[in-house]
Formats: structure tokens, sequence, C-alpha cells
């Protein structure tokens, strides 16, 4: 009997609880926010999908095993015997040589320590290198209990709690490395060890985290401008000018040339024990040109979700516009000025449809060159940098952070789908600040995972992918509601704000017929063969809905970063 | 009853003014009385921010995906008869049965080809195999196409077989195990949050997730219409759980390990002699639908199903089985004492002996006392089908599920008994210990259980009070880890090959028998 009035007394509560979020009553379990228990839980999955399936990224992480446990140091970044040359920096060749001293004598019966063109290995092989996997990521688990543990006060704790549950979580690293087979979970925790360090003002270790990671995967090259700037301005500059002194003088003691000292022989050091070994023995050119290949097509076979995605669907659909509608012919022509002769021809037109590396890419759109992208990501990345110069707090760096992110991924050359991490992990820390900033996550998390989909195509996991996302989904998107403090100001910027938010959330759910739509067509396709031929638009269809979204989310991310001046200033979280 | 708690509730928040601000002593009152039993375990600190009454929804939408999750990640693994021509297993066996139902007439159902996985399962698994068929081949027709597809196992296939298993336990036994939750935990006064803790711990058992979605069967099915019919029972739709009931049975025969108690609890709660003869049309009526396509089509082959269904031509038991008759004959050699058409009279008298007593106690106290109808109700199936898995006829090791699941319902009845309850899970993982590692899921087996035992937490299933369960729980525990020590470092003596397996039984058989008298002791002490 009594039951209902409960129910109906706490609902009161709950439909009030958003205005009076920051002033939540304590929860009657004082929780003491450990990740332990989430850790444990998503052991059993990922043990689970050991026997699951891998990608080729599995036998090129046993080859470099195979190398660095076989050959001296001189010879590591010149080994060709496999296709999977080692094309990481040092640490993590260093890290390779370190799991391959672990290797157990079963395991190496099983050819797990070959080098050979092909790895031929069993299920000893795939145990022990999924193990380090999930072992290797502990540091994540650290470092995110960390920033828990060093919130200042609980509604803090609760918030970094429920932001970095997501990150430990996180779909997109159970699709990547447990899954597809990388080691992208030991560097973020790295990454996240560095803004950390940020947040609590250690700026020497923010630097030497960085450059560690740097160390480890040059990918992260992308977000060294806002980490640059960032330990510049707050670290080794001190603007404050002195009217009694004349400029030179002012100039110079701008810097602050101790803490410049201290910062910069930090990450000399350690750039020093990475590559001076390699230079020792003289094959530092080699090195450096495996780490930055340049001969590779501006999309990947699966166009990543980005800008470029876009622009070669626009061509596509130019193309069908000129073959099918004679009329166009002639103002296309003259706008874009390509050459006609290349679209009669059906063989070309066809492999390029598949996306194969180094392919003519555009037939009638203009062609996109490496530099072109160059200065565009450059250009956007400044751009963020600038109001990061000005205003050197952590929340600036951290947005500074995803839009450099952003910028690489959207407009870099060559993207992986796998690169949208890079947006995902940075923007993540930032979302439990402020509800406005849950409308352009929401858009991102959603469809930067979801891009990330066609990336196990195996039927088998199909269901996995698709239900962990989804629950992850769920999951975060209330539990994040719950704790993200609305601000003062959100009702009067609200009004369009909420038909914005239906617009996204309708967006978001587009997606599941996306999925439904294109999972009929590879299930059908076997019953009606002419669907094979579909199997491109399949992923177009994926490219394009997620990157109208990315860039929909970064356009939302943009231009709160630039007007919306209340989320930006102070240090907390 | 609303009235008075609001009194107190708003006077002692006037009291708490006068006092002190503490928010969450003022909201404590406004919370359901009865506290989480499940507070220390883990299962409850990742689910608690879901406590809320309004959020709940979202707790059992969690419930069911993460349920599904781990079916599909446990279906990563292998199948039953995995790579191992020419008769494979049980994944053969049902994709067969599929591909002959959608290709033959009815009438040659139960006829064709006998010696390669013949159907010797009753009508609605044969409708089953037929509709999955029918959607099968609609995606793709050379999964089952006659003859040519047989010991198919390409991984489209596979992840059509695992999908359907899946599909056909949501919508059977997931809802029926939540909705007897609901039912069962209003009646007993169990918290919301603790309904969803206990229809999770039901669910995601691992005996269940890693026959039917490792192993590979359909047992789900067969146990959520038997779910039905409990619900049905305790709801008193008599008709209505009998019609459940026939189709439990009709799926696989094994269901008839409950059939004698439904028979005399049914027989308990009907008030007039024509209420039986209506309960007896129902399930007459249910059980002529079923078959009706055969009689309509070829009515002998009514009678070739029940030959095909009832193997009496077969042994004691098959295989190694944790049960009464496998375990002693280690001892004793039944085969060579008693002529083997004299087996099943034995293993049937046995059966009965073991159950017929209690039924009967059963019976009178509820009639007697109608407020135990239900404990009585669950009890007496628990008890029913344990003592037919140790003592009937012809058992397989996987059986014993059929015994686990009204079990596992007791915890919705008394949940303080959840350290033993969860210990005859385990063991009867246990048991199915062997059969899992001839089908490569031993590191599925491993985690699943971890899992389930560490979400409710060492603290509510290790107890450190002083009571003969304790010992034997924890004396079990010990044994089934130097098991798999000896398991896994040791191979057997060349002389005796069986001699883990023969190991293994003995523990779990160990374990059932204790269990089984505790059954008793509750029965007797209801």
């Amino acid at each position: 009997m009594a039951k209902p009035k409960v129910t109906s007394v706490s609902n009161l509560k709950f439909a009030k609880e958003p205005e009076l979020s920051t002033t939540d009553p304590l929860p009657e379990r004082e929780s003491t926010y450990s990740l332990k228990n989430i850790w444990i839980v998503s052991f059993t999955l990922k043990a689970l999908l050991v026997v699951g399936y891998h990608s080729t990224d599995f036998d090129v992480h046993r080859n470099w095993l195979a190398i660095t446990h076989n050959l001296p140091i001189s010879k590591w970044y010149v080994e060709n015997t496999s296709q999977w040359t080692l094309d990481y920096p040092p640490f993590f060749a260093y890290f390779e040589w370190f799991l391959s001293q672990m290797v157990p004598d079963f395991v190496k019966r099983d050819g797990c320590l070959d080098i050979v063109e092909k790895g031929q290995y069993g299920l000893p092989t795939v145990y022990f290198q999924r193990l380090t996997v999930i072992v290797s990521e502990l540091v994540l688990f650290y470092a995110l209990q960390w920033m828990i543990d060093s919130s200042p006060n609980f509604p803090a704790k609760r918030r970094t709690y429920v932001a970095v549950g997501s990150l430990a979580l996180s779909p997109g690293l159970l699709i990547i490395d447990h899954m597809h087979f990388q080691y992208n979970g030991m560097m973020y925790g790295i990454l996240l060890l560095c803004l950390n360090c940020a947040r609590l003002k250690r700026y020497l270790m923010c630097g030497f985290w960085f450059s560690v990671l740097l160390c480890f995967k040059h990918i992260y090259l992308y977000l060294a401008p806002a980490v640059f700037v960032f330990l510049l301005r707050a670290y080794c500059l001190k603007l404050n000018y002195n009217k009694k002194r004349n400029v030179f003088v002012n100039l110079i003691s701008f810097v602050q040339w101790g803490n410049l000292l201290k910062l910069g022989s930090v990450v000399i050091a350690v750039f020093t024990i990475a590559f001076l070994p390699f230079i020792y023995y003289g094959v530092g050119p080699n090195l450096i040109s495996r780490l930055f290949p340049f001969s590779r097509g501006l999309t990947h076979a699966y166009w990543a979700p980005n800008v470029w995605a876009i622009y070669s669907f626009a061509d596509r659909f130019l193309i069908q516009i000129y073959k099918r509608i004679p009329i166009s012919r002639y103002p296309l022509q003259r706008l874009f000025q390509f050459v006609p002769e290349l679209l009669e021809n059906d063989e070309l037109l066809k492999s390029s449809t598949r996306g194969i590396v180094g392919d003519i890419e555009f037939f009638i759109l203009p062609t996109i060159t490496p530099k072109l992208t160059f200065l565009l990501t450059f250009f956007y990345q400044i751009m963020s940098l600038i109001p990061l110069f000005v205003q050197p707090n952590y929340r600036r760096f951290i947005g500074a952070l995803t839009l450099c992110g952003y910028a690489s991924f959207l407009f870099g050359w060559h993207v992986h789908e796998k690169a949208i991490l890079i947006v995902i992990f940075p923007m993540t820390l930032l979302v439990a600040r402020d509800r406005k900033l849950l409308a352009p996550y929401s858009l991102l998390v959603a469809c930067g995972y979801g891009s990330l989909f066609p990336l196990i195509y195996t039927s088998n996991e199909w269901l996995v992918k698709v239900l962990y996302t989804l629950l992850w989904y769920i999951i975060f998107y209330f539990n994040l509601r719950k704790v993200v403090p609305i601000p003062k100001k959100f009702e009067a910027y609200g009004g369009g704000g909420i038909i914005l938010d239906r617009v996204i959330n309708g967006y978001i759910l587009g997606f599941i017929v996306v999925v439904t739509f294109t999972s009929l067509l590879d299930l059908l396709e076997t019953r009606y063969t002419i669907l094979q031929n579909f199997k491109f638009l399949n992923l177009m269809i994926y490219s394009v809905y997620c990157g109208v979204g990315i860039i929909s989310s970064w356009n939302g991310f943009y231009w709160l970063y630039f007007v919306d001046e209340s989320i930006w200033s102070g240090d907390d979280v | 009853m609303a009235k008075p708690k609001k009194r107190t509730s708003s006077s002692k928040k006037d009291t708490f003014k006068e006092v002190s601000n503490d928010i969450p002593k003022v909201s404590s009152p406004k919370q359901d009385p009865p506290k989480s039993i499940f507070k220390d375990s883990p299962v409850y600190d990742l689910l608690h921010y879901f406590e809320k009454a309004p959020v709940q929804w979202e707790a059992r939408y969690i419930l069911v995906l993460t349920a599904v999750l781990l079916r599909s990640a446990v279906g990563l693994g292998g199948h039953s008869g995995y790579h191992t021509p020419p008769t494979f297993g049980d994944f053969e066996a049902q994709r067969h049965w599929m591909e002959l139902t959608i290709n033959l007439p009815i009438s040659k159902w139960y006829y064709f080809d006998l010696s390669y996985w013949g159907l010797d399962y009753p009508p609605l698994t044969a409708y089953h195999s037929y509709l999955l068929g029918m959607i099968g081949s609609f995606i793709n027709g050379s999964w089952f196409s006659l003859d040519e597809s047989r010991g198919m196992e390409t991984d489209g296939l596979r992840f059509f077989m695992r999908f359907m298993a899946i599909a056909s336990e949501l919508v059977l036994y997931i809802p029926a195990i939540l909705t007897i939750a609901n039912i069962l935990g209003k009646k007993f006064n169990i918290n919301r949050m603790d309904q969803i803790i206990i229809s999770l711990v039901i669910i995601n058992q691992p005996h269940l997730v890693l026959i039917d979605h490792g192993h590979y069967q359909f047992n789900s099915v067969m146990l959520g219409f038997f779910v039905y019919s409990v619900i049905d029972l305790i709801k008193n739709n008599l008709y209505l759980a009998s019609i459940w009931f026939v189709s439990c049975i009709n799926f696989k025969q094994m269901g008839l390990y409950y059939s004698l108690f439904i028979f005399f609890y049914i027989l308990s709660q009907l008030k007039s002699f024509s209420g039986f003869i209506l309960v007896g049309l129902t399930v007459a009526i249910t059980q002529f639908v079923y078959l009706l396509p055969f009689i309509l089509t070829k009515p002998e082959s009514v009678l070739q199903i029940v030959l095909r269904v009832f193997p009496f031509n077969r042994g004691l038991f098959e295989d190694k089985v944790a049960n009464f008759w496998c375990t002693t004959n280690v001892l004793i050699k039944y085969r060579e004492i008693i002529d083997a058409a004299q087996l099943p009279k034995l293993a049937l008298l046995a059966t009965l002996l073991a159950v017929i007593p209690a039924n009967v106690y059963l019976f009178f106290k509820i009639r007697s006392r109608p407020s135990t109808k239900i404990q009585g109700l669950i009890y007496g199936f628990s008890l029913n089908s344990l003592s037919f898995y140790l003592f009937s006829f012809q058992v397989h090791e996987k059986s014993i599920l059929i015994a686990l699941i009204p079990i596992l319902l007791l915890l919705l009845i008394d949940h303080k008994d959840i350290d033993i309850i969860q210990w005859i899970n385990n063991v009867g993982t246990f048991s199915l210990y062997p059969l899992l590692k001839k089908d490569e899921l031993i590191m599925q087996y491993f985690v699943s259980n971890f899992l389930i035992n560490w979400l409710i937490g060492p603290k509510i299933l290790l107890q450190k009070k002083y009571s003969l369960n304790t010992v034997v729980v924890w004396g079990t525990y010990l044994l089934m880890i130097v098991y798999h020590v000896i398991d896994a470092t040791m191979s057997p003596p060349t002389r005796y090959p069986d001699l883990w397996v023969i190991l293994n039984i003995a523990i779990s058989f160990a374990g059932f028998s204790y269990f089984w008298l505790w059954l008793v002791y509750k029965i007797y002490k209801l």
C-alpha cells in the first residue's frame, strides 16, 4: 500500500533534481569511487573476447615481439622479412622487447617469436598477447583512479568518477584493443597521466609524460601543439610587464629561465634515452623513414568519418550526376576543370570505388594534396591555441587538446577511424563540467564509436560490438545527465538549445537505422547476390553519416570554445 | 499502512529541522523498508546508481543487455563437435533438424536417416527447428540444403545459430524470470533492487549460458515454458499453467522431471471433480493440437515419435553423469547383476521412492495451510527434479539444468539461503566440466563462474558461521579447487583414463546428495 506513495515522492524529487543537481544530497552509501569493480567486470568480457576475431595488427605486434627478441637493437628498424615492419617509436620497441622476455616456453614453441613472412601461431600465442593488452591497460586504470582520488571535493569526485568510468569502459578501447588488437589502453593511460599532472600544476611531470608518450606512439604529435603552448605559457613564461625597466630586460624576464631549463632537459633526456641507441648504431634515418611514411593515400580503404569522407562522397555523387544527367556535363566541366576522358574508363572508376590506396581518388573535384591537409590542420590547431595562450588554465588546455585532436582527425592525411579516440579522450574529461558540452559530446561518442563498427567485419562479433556500444551509451547517457551541473544561464541559452538537443538525439537514434540497414545489406547478400555490389555503399553510409555527426559536434564544441567564457575559466573539473 | 508512515516521516522531519540539517538522514525514512541484502556485493556497487525508483527501468535494460552480451561473448568459443567429423555434436544435431524439417514433409520427420542425428525430441522442438530453418534458409540457402549441408560450420552459419539461441532465450526464458521475480518479489516483500539483482543472478548462471550458448542446445526454451507454468500456478490459473507445462514437455521430454509434482500440486489446488476433468481435458487437447499435423498426415508417426523420444533400449545412464546410478556403478556393476530389461523398472522404483513421500507430505501441507502454497510449490519442483536427475533412467549430465532452475527460484522465496543455492549451482556447473572440456570451453567455464560468484561476493557466499551447511560448502569448494589443480597439471593413469571424470562426478554427486537432504529437511520444516 505504501509503495506507490513512496515512488511518487521520489518521482517528484527526481523531477526537481536537475536544478538542484549541484546540491544533490549525498548518496546514502558513502562510496569510495573505486574503479576496481569496473575493471573486474570488464576483465571478464575481455577474457571471453580473447578467442574471438583479431586483425592483422595481431601479427604485426607478434612480429615486433619476434624482431625485438631475436635481433640486436641496431637491426630493429632495418629488419623487413615480414611486411609488418617495426614502425612505432623506440619506447614501443623497448616495450615489445620487455614483453618478449616474458614469453613462456610453450608460447615460444607455438611460433610466437619466429621472424617469418606470415605468422604461424596458435591459441597459446593468442592468449599470451591478449593478456599483455589486458595487463598493460592497467596503466589506464591507474591514471583514471588517480584522477578520481586527486579531485578536490565530493561532487567533483562523483562527476569525475562517471566521466572517467566512461573511459574505463570505452567501447572504442574494447573494439580496437580487445577485438582488433592494439595497445591503445596503455597509450591513453600515459596521456591521462600527463593531463592529470597538468591539472595538479605539476608541469615538469606533465612534460615528462608527454615526451614519453610521443616516444611510444607518434600519432600524439597531433596533440603536441596544445601541450607545447600550454607548458610554455603556464610554466615558462610570466607575462607581467614592468614599466620601470626597459623593453629588452622585460622581454628577458618574461621567460622563466630556470623552468625552461628544467623542462627542456627533461624532454631532451627522454628523447635521448629513446633515440640515442639508434643514432649510435647509425640507423637514425631508417627509423625516421619508418615513422613517417609519406607514400599513402588521402583516405584509407574505409574512409574515416571526416571532411575527406564527405568530399569523396561529393565526388562520387557528382560522377553519378555527370553520367546520368547529360545536361549537367557542361557546367560541371566548366566549374571543376576535370579530365572527362577519365570518366569514360569504367575499370578505373571501379578501382577507385574500392578505395585502393594510391589510385586516382577524385574524378571531378580537385585533388587534395598533403600540403593542403597539413595547412588546414595547422590552421585550425593554431586557432584553438590562441585562447589557450591568453588563458593558460587546465580547462582551456583540455579544450585546446580536444580541438587539436578534432583538427587532425577531420583534416589530416590518411587518417584512420581509430584515431577518433584522440578526440574522445580529452573531451570526456571536460564533459562532466558543463551541461552545454553534453550535446556535442553525445554526438561525438555516438558517431565516433559507431564509425568503428566496420573495423570488426566478422559476423560472430557483430552482436558483441553493437550491444556493448549500445549498453555503454545507455549507461553513460543517463548517468552523465545525473551528475553534470547545469549552469545558471542554461535556460536563457536554452530555448534553441533544447530543440538542438532533440535534433541531436534524433540524429543519434538515426544511427540505429543505419546499423540495421547496413547489417541487413550484409545479411542478405548471399540471397540477393546483387547486393554484393553494394559492399562499398555500406561503408560509405557509415563514413558519411558518422562524418556529418562528427563535423557537427566539432562545430558545436568550437562554438562553445570561443563564445562561452563561463565554461573555460577555472582549473578544476 | 500508508497513513501512519506518512505521519511519522513528517514529524521526524520537523524534529530533524531542529536538530540538524543532515540531508541523508531526512531522506532515509522515505526509502523502502527492506534493505538490500546485496549491500556488500560488487553487483550492488555496480548497479546502485539505478536504485532510485524512476531509474530502475534502466537497470532492467542493462540487465537484459548484459545477459545477451555475456551469451554472445561466450558464443565466440567452441561448440559441441566443432571440427570433429563424421558425426560432430549437438550443434550439428540442431542444425540437421532444421535441415530435415524444412526439406521433408511432416510425415517423414521422425523417420529420416535415424542413424545420423535422427529427430528424437518431441514435436515442439521439430516445429521450432522448422521455423528457425525457414529463417536461416531465407538468409542463406546453402546452410540447410538437404544432405549437402551436413557438418557445415561456417562463420555465418555459426552466428545465425548462436543468434537464434539468444533470440529464443530472449523471447521466453528471460522475460519469464523477470516476471516471476516481480511477482514473488511483491509476495515476499523483496526490495525492487534486490529483485533485479536476483534476476541477474538467475539469468546469468554459467550452467545454462555455457550449455545453451557454448555447447549449443535450446534448454532455455523448455525452461522458459516451465517458468511460465510456475507463474500461472502461483496466480492459480491452473488451465493456463497446464498448457505451458504441456508445451514444456513437448519441447523436451526431460520436462517430465517436473510432471509428477505438477500433478500433485494441481490436485491439491482443485476444489471439485469437474475441475480435475477440465484440467485433464486442457492437457489432452493441448497435446492433441501439438500432434495434430502428424495425425493428419501419417497417424502411425505418433507411435514413432514416442519410440524416438523415449529410448528405453539405451543404457541406465548416458556417458558419465553425477547421479546415483553412474556414481555407484563404480562399485556395483548394475549391468552384470541385473537384466537390462529390468533396469528401467528399478530406476522408476527408486525415483518414486525418492519423491512420493515428500509429494504426499506437501499435498497435505498445502491443503491444510494454503499460506505455504508458493513455498511448497517451488520446493516441491526442486526436490522432484533433483530426485529425477539422481535416480531416473537414461539421464544426461545436462539434465542437471532442469533441477537447478527451480532451485534458483528458491532465491525469491528465501534469499538468506543464497550461499547454499549458489553453491549447488556451482556444483552443477562443476559437474558439467568434463563435457565443457571436450567442447573447448574451459576458459569460458572459468570466466563465467568467476563472474557470477564475484558479483554476489565472497562475503555472502562464504559465510563464517559454524553450521553443517558452511562446513559442506567450504569443503566442496576446496575439493573443486583440488580437482581443477589435478586436472590441469596431471594426466590420468593409463589404466583408468576416466579417473578424473569419475572424481568429478563423485564430488558432484556428494554435493547433489547433500542438497537433496537439505531440500527434504526444508520441506519438512515448511
